[in-house]
């Protein structure tokens, strides 16, 4: 068995999929990977990952959004102005990045505010530190403590309690590790599974209910221990940068003559190193920030670059990396940045590393493949 | 001792001719804004190269720290933001080439011009610091872009967390970051915080606010007696020469020359056809175009973003977290910070108002490349203002680089604009 056209993976390639059009429960639209997840899955909620997959287009969203925007955030944009996030029942945003933040204005104003769109979506903010210290810590924890009230008043919960939240980790920890298995599995000399497929699994993973991810991902790992695994003299890559929503890019990157063994994205890697760990029944919430808090971070931590570089030249031996691709969405400052420092760091330790920027969509694909290939056959 | 500040020392040699041509060419009333104002930033200059040259530990600071609270250290006070622009603006042929070098160096094209220079300076070795502090605010390209002065420079950097939350709450955090950093930052360089002396900064400030407001209150009179160039000069000194008497002076006199147009209803433009209000930035690539909106056009820039933020008065009578929890509240008050970490509804709704209380006949957004947080807001503002029968003028560009939207461009588009105007 392969994962060719599996139904799992291909949930990925559209923004609605059967679980959502079915669903009992309500729908809580977010776009970053910072807002605690488990405390929406005790509320029995649906979290749904905002993404902007298969779209090309932008034109409703430059009306709002300035050429100087991220294309990921104003796809977004686009597709919910056309009507497709409407099935969410609840909106949550923090301050991951300077787009995607101010999209908690243009949600309220521009798109929960239709004519043809009469429903009622409670809106969410959380306000994220920008570094990693004590006293952030205990900022974000009252900040998750007052979303918890918040989203108890919005949906009419009686209570969110300590024991929901504890099966709700327990969940989730089961996801993360079933992840971290089909990574495993993709680091292997002859990897089990292409970077593009891996990318799939964790779209997919982010629009379903989490018990039925799970179901789904311990029925692939199986299908993938089964497998011989892909035999190939391809380059091997670490991706790394801005999110990638969108398996085109990928698909170009591997068909240029690489296979992507590891990534360090926000669709990936970056999101199930980490578990909560339960360090009392008495404050599920607080283990939970924790993780959210110290978690592998992602460049809008503004003091954290040294135990990313350090996740890099990790990753880059246990993966066994012939070279590492850094890529960010045009006007992403944030990955830009970091990426401008990883490509000297990686260069003086003689990792090669090629720095691109792209658009969220496929876009300007032959001067891409041809130095995407350029930098390939320069690895010996 | 070496010069750890070239590029203070280009500021002051470029102030320096600046203001000999001023003084020789223009007539005694000319551009006084420019002149005052130029005089008492050279003055904080030398006195800053001075203490430079003694050994004195050089700060830098990012202009949403206000420099003002640097002053609790004997230390020199280095604005990374001011000393990109200000020389983009005074020196003949810009600061591009320093943009160009930071860019081979890897740093994307479309992060702010505002550190792209310090950052060039750092790499090229015209800047060592011993110290920088810098807020995690007003945004992205802050977050981004100081990390570099940590491991590509390798001067210690500090951070004090300015929370995205506009609250008692955001206050209360940000009051504990700001003493978290600068005890940091005494200990970086080996000092005790002077609170008596900090006390006198803020004193200082709390008075020269006040001048400012004054000044603000009366560009609601038609016409303005504020001359466009006043809005540049305003706000090279807030971030340049913080805290300090210098500053003061300058809007004393300014106040001054205000109150005596006002009595006289002189507009420094000769006649004032259209009152515009900038409620983001001007360029400073060429500060020139003041003049020739007021000469040319007569088009007052009523304000710009850096003109009507004010903050309520520092208590420095009560005890230190009193002291603390005012100067968050100043900080995230501050120019851009402010409207950085709060929802756009005050923004557009201040806008709003503001267009109603100074008559404005029109606003000019310019949308800074660099500028993300507000890349959203431009077009949700100008359907507010199309409300109340005010239009809005968008003009894309980068504060510091002239070769995104030259200023016979932004001149161009001004022009046909108001002509729709009047």
């Amino acid at each position: 068995m392969s994962l060719q056209n599996d139904k799992f993976l291909n949930i990925s390639d559209t923004i609605s999929n059967s679980y959502l059009e079915t669903t009992q429960k309500k729908v809580m639209g977010y776009y970053c990977t910072y807002i605690p997840e488990e405390l929406f899955h005790a509320a029995k909620l649906f979290p749904y990952r905002i993404r902007s997959t298969g779209n090309k287009d932008t034109d409703l969203a430059d009306i709002y959004m300035v050429r100087f925007t991220c294309s990921y955030v104003r796809s977004t944009l686009h597709l919910a102005l056309q009507g497709v996030y409407d099935f969410l029942d609840g909106f949550v945003v923090c301050n991951s990045c300077d787009h995607s933040r101010r999209m908690f204005e243009l949600f309220d104003l521009k798109v929960f505010n239709r004519e043809s769109f009469t429903k009622k979506v409670p809106r969410f903010y959380l306000a994220l530190p920008h570094i990693i210290t004590e006293e952030g810590f205990g900022w974000y924890k009252k900040e998750v403590e007052e979303f918890k009230e918040e989203l108890e008043k919005s949906y009419n919960i009686n209570e969110i309690t300590n024991r929901d939240l504890i099966d709700s980790i327990n969940v989730y920890n089961e996801n993360r590790r079933l992840l971290r298995e089909i990574h495993n599995l993709r680091i292997l000399d002859n990897p089990k599974i292409s970077g593009s497929e891996a990318l799939q699994i964790s779209m997919a993973n982010s629009s379903v209910p989490k018990e039925i991810a799970n179901k789904e991902l311990e029925r692939i790992l199986q299908i993938l221990k089964d497998s011989e695994g892909i035999k190939t003299s391809n380059k091997r890559i670490l991706l790394v940068g801005s999110i990638v929503d969108n398996i085109n890019f990928t698909q170009l990157v591997e068909s240029s003559g690489a296979i992507i063994v590891s990534d360090f994205l926000c669709f990936g890697t970056r999101n199930f190193q980490d578990d909560v760990k339960i360090t009392s029944e008495n404050n599920p919430l607080e283990d939970i920030t924790k993780r959210l808090y110290y978690r592998m971070s992602c460049p809008r931590m503004m003091d954290d670059h040294e135990r990313r570089l350090e996740f890099l030249k990790n990753e880059i031996k246990r993966a066994n990396i012939d070279g590492v691709l850094l890529q960010r969405i045009n006007n992403c400052d944030l990955h830009g940045c970091d990426n401008m420092l990883y490509e000297h760091e990686l260069k003086d330790l003689d990792i090669p590393v090629f720095n691109i920027d792209r658009e969220s969509f496929q876009a300007d694909t032959t001067r891409l493949q041809t130095r995407i290939e350029a930098f390939l056959e320069m690895i010996t | 001792m070496e010069n750890k500040i070239i590029p203070y020392t280009m500021l002051s040699e470029a102030l320096n001719s600046t203001q000999e041509l001023i003084e020789r060419i223009l007539p005694e009333y000319g551009m006084p804004s420019l002149r005052i104002g130029l005089e008492k930033i050279n003055s904080v200059l030398d006195d800053y190269l001075q203490k430079a040259q003694e050994g004195f530990p050089i700060v830098g600071y990012h202009f949403a720290f206000p420099g003002e609270y640097l002053q609790c250290y004997d230390c020199v006070p280095v604005c990374l933001e001011a000393s990109g622009y200000f020389l983009a603006t005074l020196l003949l042929h810009g600061v591009e080439k320093y943009y160009d070098l930071i860019a081979n160096f890897g740093h994307p094209y479309h992060t702010c011009s505002a550190q792209k220079a310090s950052m060039a300076f750092t790499l090229d070795d015209l800047f060592r610091f011993d110290a920088i502090i810098t807020p995690t605010a007003p945004c992205d390209s802050t977050c981004a872009s100081y990390p570099f002065f940590r491991y590509e420079g390798k001067f210690p950097l500090i951070i004090a967390d300015l929370p995205f939350r506009f609250d008692e709450k955001g206050y209360e955090y940000y009051g504990n970051q700001l003493k978290l950093s600068l005890t940091k930052l005494g200990k970086e360089i080996g000092q005790e915080p002077d609170y008596k002396k900090l006390k006198m900064a803020l004193e200082l400030e709390n008075k020269t606010n006040k001048l400012q407001l004054e000044i603000f209150e009366l560009a609601k009179t038609i016409p303005s007696p504020i001359e466009n160039m006043y809005n540049a000069v305003s706000a090279a000194t807030a971030i340049l020469i913080p805290g300090t008497i210098e500053k003061y002076e300058f809007y004393k006199e300014m106040l001054e020359i205000a109150k005596y147009r006002y009595r006289k209803k002189v507009h420094h433009g000769g006649e004032e056809h259209i009152r515009s209000i900038w409620p983001y930035m001007l360029t400073f690539f060429d500060i020139s175009l003041c003049e020739y909106l007021d000469r040319e056009l007569g088009m007052s820039i009523l304000f710009d973003i850096f003109n009507y933020n004010f903050s309520d008065p520092i208590n420095t009578r009560s005890d230190l977290n009193t002291m603390f929890y005012d100067m968050a509240k100043k900080g995230m008050g501050w120019p851009m910070v402010k409207q950085s970490i709060e929802f756009y509804y005050p923004f557009i709704n201040d806008c709003v108002r503001f267009a109603k209380e100074f008559s404005a006949d029109c606003f000019i957004f310019t949308q800074s490349l660099a500028c993300k947080q507000f890349g959203t807001v431009p077009q949700l503002l100008k359907e507010a203002l199309k409300e109340i029968g005010v239009p809005m003028l968008i003009i894309e560009f980068d504060v510091g680089d002239a070769r995104m939207t030259s200023l016979a461009t932004m001149k161009e588009k001004i022009k046909m604009f108001s002509q729709t105007l009047l």
